[in-house]
C-alpha cells in the first residue's frame, strides 16, 4: 500500500528494482505510471470532486431547501459554529464513537478467528461452505438487515427471545429498551460486517509464504506465537484497511439503524448519520448538514491517518 | 491437558505418534465445529428471512416460532409482479455489473501503478482514492440530484453507474494495490529485460497473478453498488428503480407484510450469493496459487 | 281567433322550450369535452402503499379511458414522500399531482409550490358545475386543502382517529360497551383488562419516534384535556395545567400498555389488537380493512368500533389525511389535466365507487345512505368524529417538521422516564419557541397561521 518493504527473500532484489524505478521513471505525462493512473483519477475527479465542492460551498451559505424564499446568503462559519455548539450533535457523535469502540474490536477478533479457521488446511469442502456462507451477511441490503432485526428481536414473536427461553431467560424488550436497542443494532452490525473483516484478513493470510509457516510450526506448538511473529505482518495492511473503511462506514451508517429503530427509543440509537439525515432531509437545512458532513470528513481523515501511522508503521 | 483456541492439543508423556494422531483428529473435530458455527451464524438470519417469506402472515407472527409450516409462494408472486421487484432486480443487475466492470477496468491499472512506481505525492494520491468514501451521502445527494436534473439524467441507469464508481473504484484500487505489491518483482524485471512494454508486463504477468485480489475486490464492488440506498432513492423514479429502493417501500410503519418484505429481501440477496458462488471458484484457485512460490 | 292565439302561444312556448333545451345542452359540462384538449398528456403523481391509493389505482383506468389523459404514479413510503416532493419542487422534477399531508399544506403553500383551485374553478371549461365544494366535510376541506383562506387541494385520503376494541375481551371483564371518556378508560376499564401474567393489556398507544409519536401519541393527549401545543400568541402552552394533566395521564397509562410500547408503530398497535394481546387501541380509521381481514386478524365478530373517548374538553379525536393539489411548476396544459383528475376522483359521483374500492371519500352525501352505514361499521363513528374535531390538530405551518422532530425525541424520552413530564415539556417548549422566534412569528414578520 504505502512505502513499505516486504520482509521476504526477494527483498534485496525488490529494493534494487525499486531504486532504479525511482531514479529512472519520473512522474511525467510520458511515464507509464501516469497513463495507468490517469483514467481512474480523471473519472473520480469529475464525478466526485464537483459535488464535494458544492457541499463545501453550501456549508458556508444558508441553504434551506424548504425555505428558498429566504435566499441563500453567505454566512461564513455560522453553520460550523452552530454545529460545534449543538449538544445534540456531540451526543450523537459520542454515541457513534462508543458504538465504534465496542463493535469494531468484536468484528476484528471474530473475523480473525474465522479467517484462521478458513486458512487452516483440511476439511476442504467444509471450508468452502463456510466461505460461501460468509458472503451472505455482507450481501444483504442494509435496509433489509434492519427489517430482519425487527423480526428477530421482536419481543412478542421474535426468535431471539425464543432461543433465550432455552436458557431460562425471560423475554427481553430488545427494541423498546434503550440499552438493549443499542445492543440489537450492534449485534446486527457484527453479523453483517464480520465476514468482511474475515475475508480481508484471510486474503492477507494467504500471502504468508508456506515455508515460513511450516518452519515456525516445527519450532513451536503455540499457535499464538506463530500468529504474532509470522503472520502478523501480512495481516496489518488488511487490518488498517478494515479500520479505515469500517470507521468511515460507521460514521455513515444509516439505513439499517433507521429501519430497525428510527433512532429511538428516545435517542438511544440516534447515531451521527441519522442526525445528519434529519437535518438534511427532514429539516432540509442543507447548509447545516453540509457543515456537519465536512466536519465528519475531517474527523475520518484524522482517524485514518492515525491508523496508518500507528498500526501500519509497526512492521517497519 | 489443555486445548487451545485453534485446536492444537498439548498432552503429557504419552508416545508421540499415537498422541499426535489422536491430537490431530481432535483438532480436526474442533476445526470442523468452528467451521460449522461460522456457517450457521452467518446463515441463520438469512434462513430466518427465507422461512418467513414462505409463511403465511399468521404463521409468521406465531409464538413460539413455527419450525414446521405449510409453505406458500404467494409472497414471492406478490413481490415479483405486483410490486415489480423483478424489474428492480434487473435494474440492479445492470447497474451493479456495469459499475463493477468499469471499476475493474479503471482501477486495476491504477492499483498497479501505485504498487510498482514511485513518485511524489503517491501516498496522498492513494489516500485521496479512499477518502472518496468518507463523505456522508446526505450532502452529496442534493448536488448530484441537481446536476442530474440539469443533464436530464434522472431515472437512468448511467447516472447511478457513474455515481457508484465513487465507492467501487476506491475499493478496487485499495485491495488490488496490495495484491500487486505481492507479485514478485523479479518477474517484472525478467520480462522487462526481454523487452516487454509496461502494459504487457501488467497485462500478461501481474494481472493473472493478482486474480484473487481482483476477484475479492470485484465481489465487494458489486455488493456495495447493489446495496446502495440513498442515492438510488433520490435519483430514480420508476424506470431505473433498484432493488433496495423496492425493498424500502415496506419501510413505512403503517403495515408490515412480513411475508412480502422477507420475500423481497431474499430475492435481493440471492443474485449476489450466486455471483459470489460463481467467482469464488476463481477465488479458491487464486488463494491457493498465492501460497505456491 | 282563439285558435290563432293558441297557435301563437304554442309557437312561443315551443320556441322557448327549444331554446331553453338548446341552452341547457350547450352549458352541460362533460368530463370528456373538458379533457379533449389534453388528451394524450401524461401526468405524474406520488402515491402511498395504502388502501385509499389502491382504490384510486383501480378507478384510474376508467378516467384514462374517458379522457385520454394518462396517469403514472410512483408508490413510495410515507417517510420519503415529503423528501421526494420537495426535491421535485426545488429542481423541477416531473410531478404534476401533489400529495399534500395535512401538516405540509403550510409549507407547500407558502413556498408557492401549489396552484390555488380558483384558477380552475373560475374557468368554465375546467370547472365541473357539480363540483359542490360544500359537499365536502368542512373540517376536511379546511384542514387538508386550505391555507390562509385559500384552497389549494381537495381532500382525497381521509382519516379519523377511532377506537377499535375487542368486544369479547371487554365482555369477559364485565363491560358491555367501550369507555366513553379517557378518565373511564384509565380508572375503570384498564385495571380490569390488564393481566400481565397472561400477557394481556388494556390499551396500546402507538408511540414510535417520528410522526407517530408527535401526532398519534403526544397530541392525542393534549386536546381532549383542554390543553394544546401553542397558545394564541404561538408561545408554548405545554406548561398549562390542562396540557400537563394530559401528559401525566399518558404516563399513568403506561402500566396498562405492553412493555416496549415506545417502539410500537401503527403496524404493531394494530397487530396487538388483531392478535388479542390488547383490548383497545385508538388508531386511524384506515386500519378497518386490516382488522377485518381473516388472514391478518383473529378478531372476527369481536371487533368493535367507536369514536375516541372524550375528555373534559369534549370529543377531540386525531385528525389526519391527504389532499391532492396541482404543482405550480407544471406546464399550463398539465396543470389543467391534473385538475381534471383531482376534481374527478374526489367528486360526489365517484364517492361511492371510491368507497367500494376501498377508499374513504370526504363527501358527506355518500355516508348518509343507511345501506352504506350498515356495510361499513366505521362510517358512523367517523362521521361523528369529523363533525367535531380540531382543524389544526397539528399546526400545519412550515415549521411543523422541525417541531415534530423535537416532540418525537422528547416525547419518547418522557415515556421512557428518562425525563420528567415537566422537564420534557419545558424542553420542547423552549426549543419550539426558538424555532418560531427564528421564523419571525413573534415580531410580526410572519402572520400567526396554523
Amino acid at each position: 500500500m504505502l512505502n513499505s518493504t516486504v520482509s521476504r527473500a526477494g527483498k534485496a532484489k525488490a529494493g534494487a528494482y525499486a531504486a532504479r524505478t525511482r531514479a529512472g521513471l519520473r512522474f511525467l505525462p510520458r511515464s507509464p505510471a501516469f497513463w495507468f493512473l490517469f483514467p481512474a483519477v480523471f473519472a473520480l475527479a469529475v464525478i466526485g470532486i464537483y459535488p464535494l465542492l458544492v457541499a463545501l460551498y453550501n456549508s458556508v451559505h444558508q441553504y434551506r431547501l424548504a425555505d428558498l424564499a429566504a435566499g441563500t446568503p453567505f454566512v461564513g462559519l455560522d453553520n460550523y459554529i452552530a454545529t460545534l455548539t449543538d449538544p445534540t450533535f456531540w451526543q450523537a457523535l459520542g454515541r457513534t464513537v462508543l458504538f465504534l469502540c465496542l463493535t469494531l474490536p468484536i468484528e476484528i477478533v471474530l473475523g480473525l478467528f474465522a479467517a484462521l479457521m478458513l486458512h487452516r488446511p483440511g476439511l476442504a469442502w467444509m471450508r468452502a461452505a463456510a466461505r460461501v456462507g460468509l458472503v451472505v451477511p455482507m450481501a444483504t441490503t442494509y435496509a433489509v438487515v434492519g427489517l430482519i432485526g425487527r423480526l428477530i428481536f421482536n419481543r412478542q414473536f421474535g426468535v431471539a427471545n425464543y432461543l433465550l427461553g432455552f436458557f431460562g431467560v425471560r423475554p427481553l424488550d430488545w427494541l423498546g429498551d434503550p440499552t438493549l436497542a443499542f445492543v440489537s443494532v450492534m449485534i446486527m452490525d457484527v453479523w453483517q460486517w464480520t465476514p468482511f473483516c474475515a475475508l480481508i484478513l484471510l486474503a492477507g493470510l494467504t500471502m504468508v509464504p508456506k515455508e515460513a509457516e511450516e518452519a515456525a510450526r516445527l519450532e513451536t506448538r503455540k499457535r499464538l506465537t506463530i500468529l504474532w511473529h509470522i503472520e502478523r505482518p501480512y495481516l496489518l495492511p488488511g487490518l488498517t484497511a478494515i479500520l479505515i473503511l469500517r470507521s468511515a462506514d460507521m460514521l455513515k451508517m444509516f439505513d439499517a439503524v433507521y429501519t430497525m429503530t428510527r433512532g429511538g427509543p428516545g435517542a438511544a440509537t440516534e447515531f451521527i448519520s441519522v442526525y445528519i439525515q434529519r437535518i438534511g432531509f427532514r429539516l432540509f437545512d442543507q447548509g447545516l448538514a453540509s457543515a456537519q458532513a465536512i466536519l465528519l470528513l475531517l474527523l475520518t481523515i484524522v482517524l485514518s491517518r492515525l491508523y496508518i501511522r500507528y498500526i501500519y508503521q509497526e512492521i517497519a | 491437558m489443555s486445548v487451545s483456541l485453534f485446536g492444537l492439543v498439548t498432552i503429557g508423556a504419552a508416545p508421540r505418534s499415537f498422541r499426535a494422531r489422536a491430537g490431530r483428529r481432535r483438532a480436526t473435530v474442533w476445526h470442523g465445529l468452528a467451521l460449522v458455527v461460522i456457517f450457521l451464524s452467518s446463515v441463520f438470519p438469512f434462513y430466518w428471512m427465507v422461512t418467513t417469506s414462505l409463511k403465511r402472515q399468521a404463521d409468521a407472527l406465531a409464538y413460539p416460532p413455527l419450525w414446521r409450516f405449510t409453505p406458500t409462494l404467494s409472497h414471492y408472486i406478490d413481490a415479483l409482479f405486483t410490486h415489480d421487484v423483478l424489474g428492480s432486480l434487473i435494474n440492479s443487475l445492470i447497474i451493479a455489473s456495469s459499475t463493477t466492470v468499469l471499476a475493474i477496468l479503471l482501477g486495476t491499472p491504477a492499483a498497479y501503478a501505485l504498487a510498482r512506481y514511485e513518485f511524489r505525492g503517491k501516498q496522498d494520491l492513494w489516500f485521496w482514492f479512499i477518502s472518496n468514501r468518507m463523505v456522508s451521502p446526505v450532502v452529496l445527494a442534493v448536488p448530484f440530484f441537481l446536476i442530474a436534473t440539469q443533464l436530464d439524467l434522472i431515472d437512468t441507469h448511467i447516472v447511478l453507474i457513474l455515481l457508484y464508481l465513487t465507492f467501487s473504484l476506491p475499493i478496487v484500487v485499495w485491495i488490488c494495490t496490495d495484491q500487486f505489491r505481492n507479485v514478485p518483482v523479479e518477474l517484472d524485471e525478467a520480462a522487462r529485460l526481454d523487452g516487454a512494454s509496461p502494459w504487457r508486463i501488467f497485462w500478461r504477468i501481474n494481472l493473472p497473478l493478482a486474480m484473487p485480489g481482483i476477484v475479492v475486490s470485484a465481489i465487494f464492488a458489486f455488493i456495495f453498488s447493489w446495496n446502495d440506498l440513498l442515492y438510488a432513492l433520490v435519483l430514480t423514479r420508476e424506470d431505473a428503480v433498484t432493488s433496495p429502493v423496492a425493498a424500502t417501500n415496506y419501510m413505512s410503519g403503517y403495515e408490515l407484510p412480513w411475508g412480502e418484505i422477507m420475500a423481497t429481501g431474499t430475492l435481493i440477496v440471492l443474485p449476489m450469493v450466486i455471483f459470489a458462488l460463481l467467482v469464488s471458484g476463481r477465488l479458491v484457485q487464486g488463494l491457493t496459487m498465492g501460497a505456491v512460490k | 281567433m282563439n285558435k290563432r292565439f293558441l297557435q301563437r302561444k304554442l309557437a312561443v312556448a315551443s320556441l322557448a322550450a327549444t331554446s331553453f333545451f338548446l341552452a341547457a345542452h350547450a352549458s352541460a359540462w362533460t368530463l370528456k369535452e373538458a379533457a379533449a384538449p389534453y388528451s394524450g398528456t401524461t401526468l405524474h403523481a406520488i402515491f402511498l402503499d395504502r388502501p385509499g391509493y389502491a382504490a384510486a389505482e383501480k378507478l384510474i383506468p376508467q378516467f384514462e379511458k374517458e379522457t385520454g389523459i394518462k396517469i403514472k404514479w410512483d408508490v413510495i413510503p410515507y417517510e420519503s414522500t415529503r423528501q421526494k416532493e420537495v426535491l421535485n419542487f426545488v429542481s423541477g422534477g416531473a410531478q404534476d399531482i401533489v400529495l399534500v399531508d395535512v401538516v405540509w399544506i403550510g409549507e407547500f403553500a407558502s413556498n408557492k409550490w401549489l396552484v390555488p383551485i380558483t384558477k380552475f374553478t373560475g374557468d368554465p371549461k375546467l370547472a365541473d358545475p357539480n363540483l359542490n365544494l360544500k359537499g365536502f366535510f368542512p373540517i376536511l376541506l379546511d384542514s387538508f386543502g386550505t391555507w390562509n383562506k385559500v384552497t389549494y387541494g381537495l381532500p382525497f385520503d381521509n382519516y379519523s382517529g377511532l377506537m377499535f376494541y375487542n368486544k369479547c375481551m371487554l365482555k369477559d371483564a364485565g363491560f358491555s360497551e367501550p369507555p366513553k371518556t379517557w378518565d373511564d378508560l384509565l380508572n375503570v376499564y384498564a385495571p380490569k383488562l390488564t393481566n400481565t401474567a397472561k400477557n394481556q393489556y388494556a390499551f396500546a398507544l402507538q408511540s414510535r419516534r417520528g410522526e407517530t409519536q408527535s401526532a398519534d401519541s403526544f397530541m392525542r393527549m393534549l386536546w381532549p384535556n383542554g390543553g394544546s401545543l401553542l397558545d394564541a400568541k404561538f408561545k408554548s402552552n405545554l406548561m398549562s395545567p390542562q396540557s400537563q394533566a394530559g401528559l401525566e395521564y399518558r404516563q399513568k397509562l403506561m402500566k396498562y400498555m405492553p412493555p416496549g410500547i415506545v417502539d410500537f408503530d401503527h403496524a404493531e398497535a394494530v397487530n396487538a389488537l388483531a392478535q388479542g394481546q390488547v383490548a383497545m387501541i385508538t388508531e386511524w380509521s384506515a386500519f378497518y380493512p386490516t382488522l377485518t381481514d381473516p388472514s391478518k386478524s383473529k378478531l372476527g365478530e369481536c371487533l368493535g368500533i367507536a369514536a375516541e373517548p372524550r375528555g373534559p374538553a369534549g370529543l377531540k379525536p386525531a385528525l389526519g389525511g391527504f389532499s391532492l393539489a396541482v404543482n405550480a411548476k407544471s406546464s399550463a396544459k398539465k396543470q389543467a389535466a391534473a385538475w381534471l383528475f383531482i376534481q374527478w376522483i374526489t367528486s360526489e359521483q365517484m364517492a361511492k365507487p371510491y368507497l367500494e374500492a376501498g377508499g374513504v371519500p370526504a363527501r358527506t352525501a355518500v355516508y348518509q345512505d343507511p345501506a352504506v352505514q350498515a356495510k361499513y361499521p366505521f362510517v358512523k363513528p367517523m362521521v361523528e368524529s369529523w363533525q367535531g374535531g380540531v382543524p389544526d390538530y397539528r399546526p400545519r405551518f412550515p415549521e411543523w417538521p422541525a417541531i415534530s422532530e423535537i416532540i418525537g425525541e422528547w416525547g419518547t424520552k418522557m415515556m421512557l422516564g428518562q425525563v420528567s413530564v415537566k422537564d420534557g415539556a419545558q424542553t420542547i417548549g423552549s426549543k419550539m419557541e426558538a424555532i418560531l422566534q427564528k421564523a419571525g412569528y413573534y415580531d410580526g414578520k410572519k402572520p400567526l397561521l396554523k
